[in-house]
C-alpha cells in the first residue's frame, strides 16, 4: 500500500508522538503530599488500603520537583499562598493542579479574615472538586478525567 | 587540608522544616536550631490554617456553628460536636433522652477510634513501618462506613446536636457495629504484633522526647501524653460528662514519659474504648433521640407539617436561632489528643458572644522544645507524632 | 475540695480582693481585683494545689468602663477540681503568667495576637498565628469578618501575588 508497508520487524507499535507521550504523562502522574486541612484525610484515605490510587499509576511523592501533579486538599489562607504558590513555582513542567474541596475552590465556609476565597488566586487550577471533603471517589473522578485532559494534549502539534 | 579547631565545627546551624514537609502532620513550621545533628532549639511557626473560626463563632447561631466544630480537629469531628453542644446545653440545662446519651457515646468512642487508628498510621509510617498503615487504614474505613450508614458523611458528620443527636441510627448501624466490636481486639493485636516488641520501634521510641510528671503538669498538656508521663488524670473518670459514669473501664498511664509511654497508652485506649462501645451496645435503650425542650429543640418534619407551631418555632429557631441566658458556659471532654473545651460567653444574644476553643493540640504543641532538646534531628520526626497533633485544632 | 471554703480561705489570705464568687451554669467563678491577681493565682497554685493551667480567655467589652476580661481556667490534678478567676481591665496590659505557669507562654501569645491584650513581662510576645504584617486583632468587636484589605500590605516572597476577593 504505501513505503512503510512491512518493513519492521515484530512488536513494533507505529503511534504519533503526542499520543505516546501523553500516554506516558497520564499513566504516571505523580501527585505532591500537599495536604493542608481536613481534605488532607481523605487524600490519604484515597491512597491507602481501601481505596489504592497507585491502581492508576499515581504515587505520592514528597517533593515538588519529582511531581507533576499539585491537590490542593485543604483550606488556603493568606499565611500559607506564598508557600502554595512556591511548592507551584517549584515543580517541573508540565504540571497540573487540582483544587479539592470547597476551601481550595472558593474558601467555603470559611469566609473570613485570613482565607483566601479560591486557589485560583494564586495558581492556575484545571479541576475543582466539591465537597466538604469530598469523597476519595470523588478524587479518583477528577482524577480521571484529568488523564481524559491530558489525552488530547497538543504537545509537539501547533 | 586537615580539620582543625579553628574551623567552629560546634556553630550552630538553624535549619527550617515545613510548612510543606510530609511528616509535620499537616502545615506545622518547625525552625529547629541544630548543633551538629542535635538539636538545641526548637521554635514552632504555626498559624498557616489560621481560618478565624473564634470570630466566625460570633457571628452564627448557636446552631450553625456546629458544622465548623467539625473541622476543628477534623480527626475525630463528633468528639467536637459533643464538646461544643455540652458547652451550650450548659446554658439550657436540658434533659438529653438516654438514647441519644448511650449513641453519643458510642460516636465520641469511634471517633477516638478513628483518630487513633491514623495515628498509629502515620506515626508508624514517619517512623518506617509502612505495613501499619495499610491496616490502619483498613478498619478506619470500617468505622467511616458506620459513620456514613448513620450520617450520610464520613468524617464530618455534624451529628450531635444540641439536646440530643440528629436522627436515629438505622438498624445496619447497630449490626455493623457488633461486628466492628468483636473483630477490633484481635486486629489492635495485629499492630502490636508487628510493633510492641519491634527493636527497630524500640531503638526510635524509648527514651526519645522525654517529658517529665512535673513539666507536663506545668505546660497544661494533656491526654495520652500527660498519661504517658505518669499523671493519671482522665476527664471521662474524673469530670464525667454525659453518662460515661455508668461504664467500667481502666484509665491507660504509663510511667516511661518518652514516645513508647505515649504509643502504649494510646494502644490501650483504644481496647479501652472498645469496652466501652461493647457496654454500651448492651446498655442501649430505646426511646427518643431528640429532647423535647422547646427552648433548643428544632421540630422534626413530620411535626412541621402537621402544626402551625411547630412550623412557626423551627422557622424561628432555623433563621434566628435560640437566644443563651447571659453568662458564661464552659464544657470539656476528654477527646482524643486531650481536653477540649469550648468557652463560651453570652451577652443573652442567640449568637456567641465570645467563643474560646481550648484545643489540646494547641497547647502540647507549647511542650515541643522540651520534648525535644538533646535529641537527633532525625528524632523530631517521632516526636512531633508523638504528640499527634492536628493543625486545624491548634490554628482554628 | 469545696468552692465555699476555697472563697472564703483565698478571701482570708487576700482580705478584700476577691470582688465577687459566683456558680453559674456549672462554672465556678471568682472575680478577683486587678492589683493583686497575680499573688491570688500564684498563691492558688502553689497553696491550693491549682497546678495545671487549662486555657486563658480574653474577651473584648467594647462598650464597658473596663475594656477586657482576661479569665483564667485552673485545674487540680490531685482534687479534680475546677475554677475559674476573672480580672477585669481597663487598658489591654496585663502582667503575664509565665512565671508561675511555663503553658502559659503558648496562651497568653495567642490572646495577644487575636484580642490585642498586651501581657507584660512574657519573654517573647510576638504574633503566634497571624503573619506580622496583619494589622489590628481580629477577635475585637471592632474588626470586620471578612476584613482581608491586610493581604495586600506585603508580598513577603516576592511572589507578584495580587488578591482580589
Amino acid at each position: 500500500m504505501g513505503l512503510m508497508e512491512h518493513k519492521f520487524s515484530d512488536n513494533i507499535i507505529t503511534a504519533t508522538v503526542d499520543g505516546v507521550i501523553n500516554w506516558a504523562r497520564r499513566s504516571s502522574l505523580w501527585p505532591v503530599t500537599f495536604g493542608l486541612a481536613c481534605c488532607a484525610i481523605e487524600m490519604m484515605a484515597a491512597g491507602a488500603s481501601k481505596y489504592d490510587l497507585d491502581r492508576l499509576g499515581i504515587i505520592f511523592r514528597a517533593t515538588p520537583r519529582q511531581a507533576d501533579l499539585m491537590i490542593v486538599a485543604g483550606t488556603v489562607t493568606r499565611k500559607m499562598a506564598p508557600v502554595v504558590r512556591k511548592v507551584y513555582d517549584q515543580m517541573p513542567d508540565p504540571k497540573w493542579v487540582i483544587a479539592m474541596g470547597s476551601c481550595a475552590t472558593s474558601g467555603g465556609i470559611f469566609d473570613t479574615y485570613s482565607t483566601v476565597q479560591g486557589v485560583d488566586e494564586i495558581v492556575p487550577v484545571d479541576f475543582y472538586i466539591p465537597g466538604c471533603p469530598p469523597r476519595p471517589e470523588a478524587l479518583f473522578d477528577a482524577l480521571v478525567a484529568l488523564q481524559e485532559k491530558i489525552k488530547s494534549d497538543k504537545v509537539l502539534r501547533k | 587540608m586537615s580539620i582543625s579547631a579553628k574551623d567552629n565545627l560546634s556553630e550552630i546551624i538553624t535549619v527550617n522544616m515545613g510548612p510543606q514537609h510530609p511528616s509535620t502532620h499537616g502545615v506545622l513550621r518547625l525552625v529547629v536550631d541544630l548543633d551538629g545533628e542535635t538539636i538545641v532549639g526548637v521554635r514552632p511557626d504555626i498559624g498557616f490554617l489560621h481560618r478565624g473560626v473564634e470570630k466566625l463563632a460570633e457571628h452564627r447561631t448557636y446552631h450553625q456553628f456546629i458544622p465548623l466544630t467539625d473541622r476543628l480537629d477534623y480527626l475525630s469531628p463528633l468528639s467536637n460536636n459533643l464538646a461544643y453542644c455540652l458547652a451550650v446545653e450548659k446554658f439550657f440545662n436540658v434533659k438529653i433522652p438516654e438514647r441519644a446519651e448511650y449513641l453519643r457515646v458510642i460516636f465520641a468512642e469511634l471517633a477516638r477510634c478513628a483518630s487513633h487508628l491514623l495515628w498509629i498510621a502515620t506515626h508508624a509510617l514517619d517512623i518506617g513501618a509502612m505495613t501499619v498503615f495499610l491496616y490502619a487504614f483498613r478498619e478506619r474505613e470500617l468505622i467511616l462506613d458506620m459513620f456514613e450508614i448513620a450520617t450520610g458523611q464520613r468524617m464530618t458528620s455534624s451529628w450531635i446536636r444540641v439536646g440530643g443527636i440528629r436522627e436515629d441510627v438505622p438498624p445496619l448501624f447497630i449490626e455493623r457495629l457488633k461486628e466492628f466490636v468483636n473483630i477490633f481486639d484481635e486486629r489492635i493485636n495485629t499492630y502490636e504484633r508487628l510493633l510492641t516488641k519491634n527493636r527497630i520501634w524500640l531503638k526510635r521510641t524509648v527514651g526519645v522526647g522525654k517529658i517529665s510528671r512535673e513539666d507536663a503538669i506545668d505546660y497544661g498538656v494533656s491526654g495520652p501524653i500527660m498519661r504517658g508521663s505518669g499523671v493519671n488524670f482522665d476527664l471521662r473518670r474524673d469530670e464525667p460528662y454525659g453518662i460515661y459514669d455508668r461504664f467500667n473501664f481502666e484509665v491507660a498511664v504509663e510511667d516511661g514519659c518518652d514516645i513508647y509511654a505515649r504509643y502504649l497508652v494510646r494502644v490501650k485506649e483504644m481496647r479501652e474504648a472498645n469496652k466501652i462501645l461493647k457496654q454500651a451496645l448492651e446498655q442501649l435503650p430505646e426511646g427518643p433521640v431528640m429532647t423535647d425542650d422547646p427552648r433548643v429543640q428544632i421540630p422534626p418534619h413530620e411535626e412541621v407539617y402537621e402544626k402551625m407551631e411547630a412550623l412557626i418555632r423551627r422557622f424561628y429557631i432555623i433563621t434566628k436561632g435560640f437566644a443563651a441566658p447571659k453568662g458564661e458556659a464552659y464544657a470539656c471532654v476528654e477527646a482524643p489528643k486531650g481536653e477540649l473545651g469550648f468557652y463560651i460567653v453570652s451577652d443573652g444574644d442567640s449568637k456567641p458572644y465570645r467563643l474560646k476553643i481550648r484545643a489540646p493540640s494547641f497547647v502540647n504543641l507549647g511542650a515541643l522544645e522540651t520534648m525535644a532538646k538533646g535529641h537527633m534531628v532525625a528524632d523530631l520526626v517521632g516526636i512531633i507524632g508523638s504528640i499527634d497533633i492536628v493543625l486545624g485544632e491548634i490554628d482554628r | 475540695m469545696n468552692f465555699v471554703e476555697l472563697v472564703n480561705k483565698v478571701n482570708e489570705k487576700f482580705p478584700g480582693k476577691v470582688i465577687n464568687s459566683y456558680e453559674k451554669f456549672g462554672s465556678r467563678f471568682i472575680v478577683v481585683d486587678r492589683g493583686s491577681f497575680k499573688d491570688i493565682l500564684r498563691s492558688l497554685k502553689y497553696d491550693f494545689g491549682f497546678d495545671y493551667l487549662v486555657d486563658i480567655v480574653a474577651t473584648h467589652w467594647p462598650k464597658r468602663k473596663e475594656k477586657f476580661d482576661v479569665v483564667y481556667n485552673l485545674f487540680t490534678v490531685k482534687d479534680k477540681f475546677r475554677i475559674f478567676v476573672k480580672v477585669a481591665i481597663e487598658d489591654d496590659k496585663i502582667e503575664s503568667v509565665v512565671d508561675i505557669w511555663k503553658g502559659a507562654n503558648f496562651l497568653e501569645r495567642e490572646q495577644y495576637d487575636l484580642v490585642g491584650v498586651k501581657f507584660e513581662g512574657h519573654p517573647d510576645l510576638r504574633r503566634i498565628l497571624l503573619p506580622e504584617f496583619f494589622d489590628g486583632h481580629p477577635l475585637r468587636k471592632d474588626y470586620p469578618l471578612k476584613g482581608r484589605k491586610w493581604f495586600n500590605n506585603a508580598d513577603e516572597q516576592n511572589l507578584g501575588l495580587k488578591f482580589s476577593r
